[in-house]
């Protein structure tokens, strides 16, 4: 008994998948499979490419550059993933409690950030770090902290976490909302249960909320690293990477390798790096953060 | 009956495929082709408002000169086609007349590649060494075995760029600096006066864009009198030599002193370099060092001069960074002789004397030399560099940019320039950074 339209034969079936298919296979696993070969090979864009074998990829680690990119990621997942991720739980905890009239509002204006362009972001916050024009120092130095007015997007200590604090505005909001949803996902009885049995606001958030909300968390956990993995225009837009590779990234790097010094096929081995990265650190989420009792899915 | 009738629909069918194919035929030549065969693909550079308003005036004298030709004109800046003329041209798209960084990543490489035609047929025939003297056409030669400077010509400019030394004049009087400035020591004592007065003596962004290179570059080549250039001619057309001078050492030097001792714009690490011109525009600042591309906004603050960076005693003619703009060259996408002898004439007509006099109304310092009888009604700043040019050429003391010295000199300038600003690096270890790039390229060629 056929169970479903797919159960028909493949001629039947093809006309249908076909179209997706082809711009799949164009755009996509196209792309993909000529960046994977391209990455065993030295091109500078014109000519033929020559074989390297592994070579791009015995270079890349040990690639000063590089392992530094790697690094400023690494930094950078603070500011991607654990941040916003607290920011998010504590302020859906507060959210939860207000009226549903109040909440709406606070939702909305908590989400904003999320709605705009990360490129655009980045140029409106280079625009408020601006030492010479920036509101952010104008307004300490109108408050009489002007030491504190710094070069913030020039200094080299600054630098990654004033990138990193806007990616933190940029995603915390998008967190909120995933565990508002998960809060609204419980059962208010559990709650009620644990607050007649005399247990304590802090008791109930960490024994019963966040265990309840691991879901939300595994799927904020894995949108947000693989947004601070794949990060570039939020940097492109801010520092280009600099200064002196002071936020340097893997694909601010590829860019570089690629379209600044024509190393197309080193670039590509830091692009299918930074791809198996992704995977990586996504596999080590779902395998190992996920609700008590619950295999790995 | 049958089988008549499937033989005539299998007749009609067959006359409509054949029809199909010759349509299909039909268009893919026509589409493989440009539009009509007077079409002429053209990238460029020009995006900013006041030269994109020139180089469309031109395209529509050149097209009224020539009716049956359209010009297909492709704006570009000057990262983006740096990005996709290399990948467009070797795909066998892009433009026939485009415009193309000189040095090794772009135009050298290409050339190498014969994905651009050498001009001398049209150098000779148009006279392009009457109109511009051999040291800024040798910036656009590049040799069979890849050798910069030398062998066939693959473009030329329309535009010419001076770094020198913009001075706003009340800021200097206020600080009670006397003007002409004559020598280097004069300029080291205005920096002084300046900074005493409460001013910042320098302006200076270095979060973006390449002040910072044309400040070092600037002071370095100044120090280099243009009877003893060919040490530095060697080195950028790649011949040999070496970063590691006295001349670099001691501009370095200076400028790691004045980051760290307050001559630049308070937090200059964190603006770029378009937002220290405005802020200099708006009168914060004794001097900036930059090119002639910025004429255009400077003539907002009438106090605004320009000068060539003043030189030590003994050093006469004194280089200053500079050259051409992009150069006009013609890809291999122009595939026969009327193609190539119609981008020939455009990009003659982008190097004319009419050309160069629409761009000198415009506020730009035409590479080609304005006709004695130009009719122009011509800005102070404009005059000022116009002046300088003409000196410079009369004792060929036109220098270079150092990036053009290999391909990843950029980068490494960029990478390492903010470490020096900062005192994280001593003077002697960025000028061994600059060398060893220029070694590892030398060895890789």
């Amino acid at each position: 008994m056929k169970s479903s339209v797919l159960d028909a034969p493949l001629r039947k079936n093809l006309p249908f998948v076909l179209p997706g298919l082809i711009i799949y296979v164009a755009f996509v696993l196209g792309p993909i499979i000529a960046a994977v070969v391209l990455s065993f090979t030295k091109w500078d864009g014109l000519g033929r490419p020559e074989l390297a074998g592994f070579g791009n990829y015995l270079q890349l680690f040990g690639d000063e550059f590089f392992l530094k990119s790697l690094r400023n990621n690494a930094v950078l997942i603070v500011f991607y993933c654990l941040l916003p991720l607290l920011i998010g739980v504590a302020l859906a905890a507060i959210v939860s409690r207000v009226r549903k009239s109040e909440q709406l509002a606070l939702r909305t204006l908590l989400f904003m950030p999320y709605i705009m362009p990360s490129a655009v972001l980045g140029i409106i916050w280079q625009w408020l770090y601006n030492p010479a024009f920036g509101p952010i120092n104008q307004i300490l130095r109108g408050v009489g902290l002007g030491a504190l007015a710094m070069p913030w997007l020039g200094d080299f200590d600054l630098v990654l976490p004033a990138v990193g604090l806007v990616a933190t505005w940029y995603y915390f909001g998008f967190c909120m909302v995933i565990f508002l949803t998960g809060l609204q996902r419980i059962d208010p009885s559990i709650f009620e249960a644990a607050r007649i049995d005399g247990a304590k606001p802090w008791y109930t958030f960490g024994r019963i909320t966040l265990p309840l909300l691991l879901p939300e968390i595994r799927i904020v956990l894995l949108l947000t690293i693989i947004a601070s993995i794949k990060s570039f225009d939020l940097i492109f837009t801010m520092t280009r990477g600099g200064p002196a590779n002071a936020t340097l990234v893997p694909n601010i790097y590829m860019y570089e390798l690629g379209f600044q010094l024509n190393r197309y096929g080193y670039a590509a081995s830091v692009a299918i790096v930074g791809a198996i990265l992704i995977f990586a650190v996504n596999y080590a989420v779902h395998r190992f953060v996920r609700p008590a009792g619950t295999g790995a899915r | 009956m049958m089988h008549r009738h499937s033989r005539k629909t299998g007749a009609l069918r067959r006359k409509s495929l054949i029809g199909l194919v010759s349509l299909a035929v039909v268009s893919a030549v026509t589409f493989a082709q440009p539009a009509s065969a007077t079409d002429l693909p053209v990238w460029d550079d020009y995006s900013y408002a006041a030269q994109t308003a020139v180089i469309e005036a031109l395209d529509k004298k050149f097209e009224a000169a020539h009716p049956d030709v359209t010009i297909k004109r492709t704006q570009r800046t000057f990262e983006d086609l740096g990005l996709t003329l290399r990948l467009a041209v070797s795909a066998g798209d892009g433009p026939v007349v485009t415009k193309v960084n000189q040095g090794a990543k772009d135009m050298g490489a290409m050339a190498q590649k014969k994905l651009l035609l050498p001009l001398d047929e049209f150098s000779k025939k148009y006279d392009w060494p009457a109109r511009q003297s051999e040291s800024l056409l040798a910036r656009d030669r590049w040799s069979k075995d890849g050798q910069f400077g030398e062998g066939p010509i693959y473009g030329i400019s329309g535009l010419a760029e001076i770094v020198g030394l913009y001075y706003n004049e009340q800021v200097l009087k206020d600080a009670g600096v006397e003007l002409p400035l004559k020598t280097f020591d004069d300029f080291l004592a205005a920096l002084d006066k300046v900074k005493e007065a409460g001013q910042p003596p320098i302006a200076m962004g270095t979060a973006k864009n390449h002040l910072a290179l044309h400040l070092l570059a600037g002071i370095s080549q100044a120090h280099i009198d243009a009877k003893s250039r060919k040490q530095i001619d060697d080195l950028i057309y790649g011949r040999g030599g070496s970063w590691k001078t006295d001349g670099n050492l001691e501009s370095a030097k200076l400028m790691q002193h004045w980051a760290e001792d307050g001559y630049f714009y308070n937090g200059f690490q964190g603006i770029s370099g378009d937002d220290a011109v405005q802020l200099f525009i708006a009168g914060q600042g004794a001097f900036l060092v930059s090119g002639t591309w910025y004429f255009g906004d400077m003539q907002a603050n009438p106090n605004i001069h320009f000068m060539a960076i003043p030189a030590p005693k003994g050093v006469n003619h004194p280089l200053s960074v500079g050259g051409v703009d992009l150069a006009w060259a013609i890809t291999s996408q122009a595939k026969n002789d009327k193609m190539k002898d119609l981008a020939g004439s455009y990009i003659d007509y982008m190097v004319s004397p009419e050309a160069a006099v629409e761009w000198a109304k415009a506020g730009y310092l035409p590479s080609t030399a304005l006709p004695k009888d130009a009719d122009l009604d011509v800005s102070p700043l404009l005059s000022e560099g116009l002046e300088m040019w003409k000196s410079l050429n009369a004792n060929d003391a036109i220098g270079h940019y150092p990036d053009w010295s290999t391909p990843t000199m950029l980068k490494t300038i960029d990478d390492n320039m903010p470490l020096l600003l900062a005192g994280q690096q001593t003077p002697a270890a960025f000028v061994d950074k600059l060398d060893a790039d220029y070694s590892s390229y030398l060895a890789s060629k």
